[in-house]
């Protein structure tokens, strides 16, 4: 059993190298193109942590519909990221405090895959009992998804459906697009 | 030692991950960037749930009659599944954002962007009336 931990070890740190990589791109393609496999591999991630149905969602529509719609976006948008002027030590400096927070804080977790951690003992085994004989589905996922939490997923349809009125809202196109408006920034640049 | 190091390895992977995902939101000073960066904090998220749920030797939560084994919990997994189509909603209301900004302002840079504010809020004091032209219809 110690074999699959190895195999999530090793494909997590396969993640941990493209997010690095994600920092050090300035071009907007290969960021997309990270951002992809990034998500990818987390699908295989949560094929060995036995997320099946997690596993195909994310490479559909993480990996698949987030990607085209990068892409779309890309198409109107400039496709060098500029260097920052400014430092960016702060931020660095507090996600690396936070961060070393969080770890810490990790002693305290329990050890991946013990049936003994506290959320194994509450009301999940009641719903693998339960998804046979209440709703006659194999698979405890969609019994839960549907039947048991049916009104969180139709809170979920909400949420999608109030995005997707506000994008059409963001993108309709009442005025003309002002195109060559000048960059006060570079004439600021010019003029010094 | 070394399985219990490779216990807690992915809770450690996945808190490196939230923080870059963190710091390309709040460090960097390209929207596209700071979007991407919230993609990758969701992302990781979803993965500290999933390894909540996992037990070892579990299989899915698929029941099977001719075998007698122990499930990995679903309920994460039910979780994560309504966050991931939700996180994807958030990501196209966020790109389309990112589009206004470009063709409002012609750069989705947040120092061109704060710089141009500037430059319009002099232009509003030296002429002494609101220049108010950019959100009227």
């Amino acid at each position: 059993m110690i074999s699959e931990l190895l195999i999530n070890a090793f494909l997590v740190t396969i993640m941990l190298s493209i997010a690095i990589a994600l920092i050090k791109t300035r071009t907007v393609i290969f960021t997309v193109i990270l951002t992809s496999a990034y998500s990818l591999i987390a699908a295989l991630m949560f094929i060995t942590l036995d997320a099946v149905d997690v596993a195909f969602t994310e490479a559909s529509v993480g990996a698949g519909i987030s990607t085209i719609l990068f892409l779309a976006a890309m198409a109107y948008l400039p496709k060098k990221e500029e260097e920052s002027i400014n430092t960016q030590f702060v931020p660095a400096l507090s996600c690396i405090i936070l961060g070393g927070i969080l770890i810490w804080c990790s002693y305290d977790l329990p050890e991946i895959g013990q049936l003994t951690a506290p959320i194994h003992q509450h009301i999940a085994p009641e719903y693998i009992k339960g998804s046979k004989e209440d709703i006659g589905i194999p698979n405890v996922v969609t019994s839960v998804l549907a039947s048991y939490r049916g009104y969180d997923t139709f809170g979920e349809t909400i949420v999608v459906f109030t995005a997707g009125v506000a994008v059409l809202a963001l993108l309709e196109k009442k005025n003309p697009v002002k195109k060559n408006r000048s960059l006060p920034s570079k004439k600021l640049k010019k003029n010094a | 030692m070394i399985s219990s190091t490779i216990g807690i390895w992915n809770y450690w992977i996945v808190f490196c991950l939230m923080m870059i995902g963190l710091f390309l939101v709040i460090g960097r000073k390209n929207f596209l960037k700071k979007i991407v960066g919230l993609t990758i904090f969701q992302t990781s998220v979803f993965l500290l749930y999933i390894t909540f749920g996992k037990i070892k030797g579990g299989t899915p939560p698929i029941l099977n009659e001719s075998i007698n084994s122990i499930y990995s919990n679903p309920l994460p997994h039910v979780l994560i599944l309504t966050a991931i189509v939700v996180g994807v909603a958030t990501t196209a209301l966020g790109l389309s954002l990112v589009l206004r900004i470009n063709s409002e302002y012609g750069s989705i840079e947040e120092d061109d962007i704060s710089a141009q504010d500037l430059v319009d809020y002099h232009d509003e004091i030296e002429t002494g009336k609101s220049i108010d032209l950019k959100f009227k219809q």
